[in-house]
């Protein structure tokens, strides 16, 4: 049994690397989604950007998504390792504020490029975007101009969307109506599955999905084209523009309350609106950074569609409906 | 209590306090303040209703679909020993059961989507899409489950139905359905169990709502609406409704009335049938080796060279390789107790404990690990740092996974050859290492391998609770993948995809030949 007894110290020499004792030098704890953290996301290039200057170690913990985030930001409670949360958007705001668990940031926010004036003492935002259905212009010639035309012409294009109970824009997609259509939310939805080719769990399937053409549109952002043109050099892809505007998705970060790192947490903060940290989103995390003005974007942002109008509800109304807005809309497509 | 009982006790106690600590964490979450538990009457509801429904009917659809089919093509392999390149078709049979489920997904639409080969259009995206998805996953590894059982039937046996003029009816009724019956059960629930719990391939291939699993209920409330009591009134649910097809597939199991040698030579090949059995082996194949086939080609097209130097890349294929490594050791170890000690009690004559003791390892499966992750995450969070607990939660989590597959691939033939030899070694006072070194090496290396092959490789691909634990450098390759989908990679993530399948190939070659032995399968 030698083998084993080796591989029983294998094991607990793995286990003690992983547990390792870190540097004395102070750890700033980042929990955000993974998709953040993951090599082609902005993590890398911010973690070394900030550790340039603030002379400590950042630790970015990439959890599954958003809610993930938050949800394990609960669970954890006040015995929390983050010092900072990253990567919930707005939709879950309101439920991250009455969990107690954040602490004012005590900064403002003066030169936002967001379309609105941002007034949140708990939560800054860093980027934000518009849902929209993707199109391979190759494929489809007429796309929707609006949302009620994509719901109501019974021989218009078929879609793939993702599912409001686990996804953040399939979330989306039900606000979206719901704010277009109001109590009429259901027929639309009625009318709208017809063509609904399938609805995924996440964004990356139906995308997927969309890219094998088994769709004409897909549910993703009104940057998800500028991704094509920038990394492949690919023209065909655009975001179909509806008059009635667009819904818009607002990630924020926010300071844990009870965090041994206050002074760092602010001054990550402080980077996060900065430029250096600004200018990795855009064809990094494909959205548009909060505070960087329009000029300073890549080209081919400029090529994007204008979403006119942004359609938001408030977050305590999300926080207050959803669960009934899902059931209703189950109801509606398990039909 | 013998000797034997003690560990089986011991491992027994650790399978209960791993699945039901977790959930009593949960309910216990349940009662602080800030978790209010919703409304307790969607029991009651024509949600709960349909989806119960819909989760039991696609899962025996799925089982009946892999399972049927999965007897005749393993006849047809059992019956031609002789064919040539069977070791390698038996060893692509493996593979499904690797692919992480959204790779699949995409393998399943490149071959019946829109664009593919054999194009179904929107109807591919209903019942249609998730039968295709769960026999591509499950027809292979029943028939990698069910072959053995046609190689335990003694050659005696073949020989004396060949004297007598059996025709292939009769035989397949006095010799092969007689040794089927131990092992059919079991491999029905286990397929019902992985249907059952099939998440992501029903929720993208379903086509929508209408198509909700128990599994997707669970995930669900487990997050926009944190309800951690629902989530365990669900989980719990699952679990019975799994108990009632367990008892029902029990109807069916019979040990055979005359005990069968284990190392038996190949049947003889004189069958009437060798056209039809070559087809149908030649069909299944086609339908397991299409979705590979369009992976492999989807990669081979993907940015190879950029996926491959990059620095993290060899990191992950680490991780993978301990995690799937150590997973199948504990599994397969605590398997191999509680197997012992079923096949002692089923020797002294107390078979229904026996089976109860193989069913409580084959049940666990479906515990869903989102629940017993998330269940583990409440009770250590405020004991220790979790983060330093990473690699035990995920190796325990898919040893568990991955213990129904050692029950399944190793339980019959331990059983077959503790009947036969237990009073030998009695008088021969062969007991412990000796009794394993001497008797139970030799004979059951073969199934020993394959079912460490099989969790070694199950755990390499699965997604499991490193993607609810995260952390900032444990990438596996299975996480590896989902992240690069979620970044627009999708190239990129085909071609990591296929790294996997060909590490998940290796390692289980290599198990499978290094402790298994002869490459016969």
């Amino acid at each position: 049994m030698y083998w084993l007894s080796r591989l029983c110290q294998g094991t607990l020499l793995a286990l003690l690397l992983v547990s390792g004792v870190h540097a004395a030098m102070p750890t700033l704890t980042v929990y955000t989604y993974d998709s953040f953290t993951s090599d082609w996301g902005p993590g890398p290039q911010v973690k070394k950007a900030f550790e340039a200057q603030c002379d400590c170690r950042l630790d970015l913990v990439g959890l599954e998504d958003g809610v993930s985030v938050l949800n394990r930001l609960r669970l954890e409670g006040k015995n929390t390792r983050a010092d900072l949360v990253l990567g919930i958007d707005t939709n879950l705001t309101a439920e991250a504020r009455a969990s107690g668990l954040f602490t004012n940031h005590g900064l403002t926010l003066e030169a936002s490029a967001l379309p609105e004036p941002w007034r949140d003492d708990l939560f800054l935002p860093y980027d934000y975007g518009y849902f929209a259905f993707v199109y391979n212009k190759e494929r489809l010639k007429n796309p929707p101009a609006s949302l009620r035309q994509l719901v109501e012409d019974e021989d218009g294009p078929t879609i793939l969307i993702q599912d409001p109970r686990t996804s953040t824009p399939g979330l989306g997609l039900l606000l979206w109506i719901k704010k277009v259509y109001g109590d009429q939310a259901d027929q639309a939805w009625a009318k709208l599955s017809k063509r609904i080719v399938t609805v995924s769990k996440g964004w990356s399937e139906s995308y997927g999905l969309f890219l094998k053409n088994e769709a004409d549109m897909v549910l993703s952002y009104t940057t998800s084209p500028a991704y094509h043109m920038i990394a492949e050099q690919d023209q065909r892809f655009a975001a179909a523009r509806f008059s009635e505007g667009h819904y818009q998705q607002i990630e924020v970060a926010g300071m844990v309350v009870g965090s041994q790192q206050q002074r760092l947490a602010r001054e990550f903060l402080q980077f996060m609106l900065g430029e250096r940290f600004q200018k990795i989103i855009p064809t990094t995390n494909w959205m548009y950074p909060a505070v960087l003005a329009k000029a300073s974007l890549p080209a081919e942002f400029s090529q994007l569609i204008d979403p006119g109008k942004t359609l938001l509800f408030d977050d305590s109304q999300v926080a207050a409906q959803r669960r009934q807005w899902v059931d209703e809309w189950l109801e509606t497509m398990s039909r | 209590m013998n000797t034997r009982a003690i560990p089986a006790a011991l491992i027994l106690g650790l399978l209960a306090a791993i699945v039901l600590a977790p959930l009593a964490g949960l309910l216990n979450l349940g009662s602080m303040p800030g978790y209010e538990t919703g409304d307790l009457r969607f029991w009651q509801s024509g949600y709960i209703r349909r989806v119960l429904y819909f989760s039991l009917w696609q899962a025996l659809l799925s089982t009946l679909c892999s399972v049927l089919p999965a007897i005749l093509v393993a006849r047809a392999f059992a019956l031609q020993p002789g064919l040539p390149l069977r070791a390698l078709l038996l060893r692509l049979f493996a593979l499904p059961l690797v692919v992480p489920a959204v790779v699949a997904v995409m393998g399943v639409v490149s071959v019946y989507g829109s664009d593919g080969w054999i194009p179904l259009g929107r109807s591919l995206y209903g019942m249609n899409g998730i039968l295709l998805a769960h026999v591509f996953f499950n027809l292979p590894l029943a028939v990698r489950l069910l072959l053995p059982h046609w190689q335990a039937i003694p050659l005696a046996h073949w020989q004396l139905a060949e004297q007598l003029g059996m025709s292939a009816w009769h035989r397949w009724r006095y010799l092969e359905w007689p040794a089927l019956r131990e092992g059919l059960p079991g491999v029905m629930l286990l397929i019902f169990m992985l249907c059952l719990t099939s998440f992501a391939v029903v929720l993208t291939l379903g086509g929508g709502p209408k198509s909700t699993t128990l599994e997707v209920a669970i995930y669900q409330s487990l997050r926009f609406d944190f309800d951690p009591v629902r989530a365990v009134i669900l989980a719990l649910l699952q679990l019975v409704l799994c108990l009632l097809v367990a008892s029902l597939t029990l109807k069916l199991h019979r040990l055979p009335e005359v005990e069968i040698t284990i190392d038996s030579t190949a049947p003889p090949t004189t069958s009437a049938f060798k056209p039809l059995q070559l087809m149908l082996i030649l069909l299944a194949s086609i339908y397991v080796a299409m979705p590979l086939l369009s992976m492999l080609l989807d990669a081979l097209a993907g940015p190879l060279a950029v996926v491959l130097v990059r620095g993290g890349l060899w990191r992950s294929v680490l991780n993978t390789l301990f995690i799937g490594l150590s997973a199948a050791l504990c599994s397969v170890g605590a398997g191999w107790i509680l197997l012992r000690y079923a096949a002692d009690l089923a020797q002294r004559g107390r078979s229904g404990r026996a089976r109860l003791v193989d069913l409580a390892g084959s049940i666990v499966y479906v515990v869903p690990p989102l629940v017993i992750g998330t269940g583990m995450f409440v009770l250590m969070a405020p004991q220790v740092d979790v983060f330093a607990w990473v690699y035990p939660i995920v190796i325990t989590v898919n040893a568990l996974m991955g213990l129904p597959f050692v029950i399944r691939t190793l339980g019959p033939a331990l059983r077959q050859n503790n009947a036969r030899y237990h009073l030998l070694c009695q008088s021969l006072a062969l007991s412990g290492w000796n009794r394993f070194r001497y008797l139970e090496w030799p004979l059951l290396r073969r199934p020993l391998g394959l079912a460490t092959a099989l969790v070694a490789a199950l755990a390499m691909g699965d997604l499991g609770v490193i993607a609810l634990f995260g952390t900032p450098d444990t990438a596996t390759l299975t996480l590896l993948i989902y992240q690069q989908l979620g970044a627009y990679l999708i190239p990129h993530a085909t071609v990591t995809a296929l790294l996997l399948l060909v590490l998940c190939l290796g390692v289980f070659w290599s198990l499978e030949r290094g402790i298994g032995g002869r490459a016969d399968a």
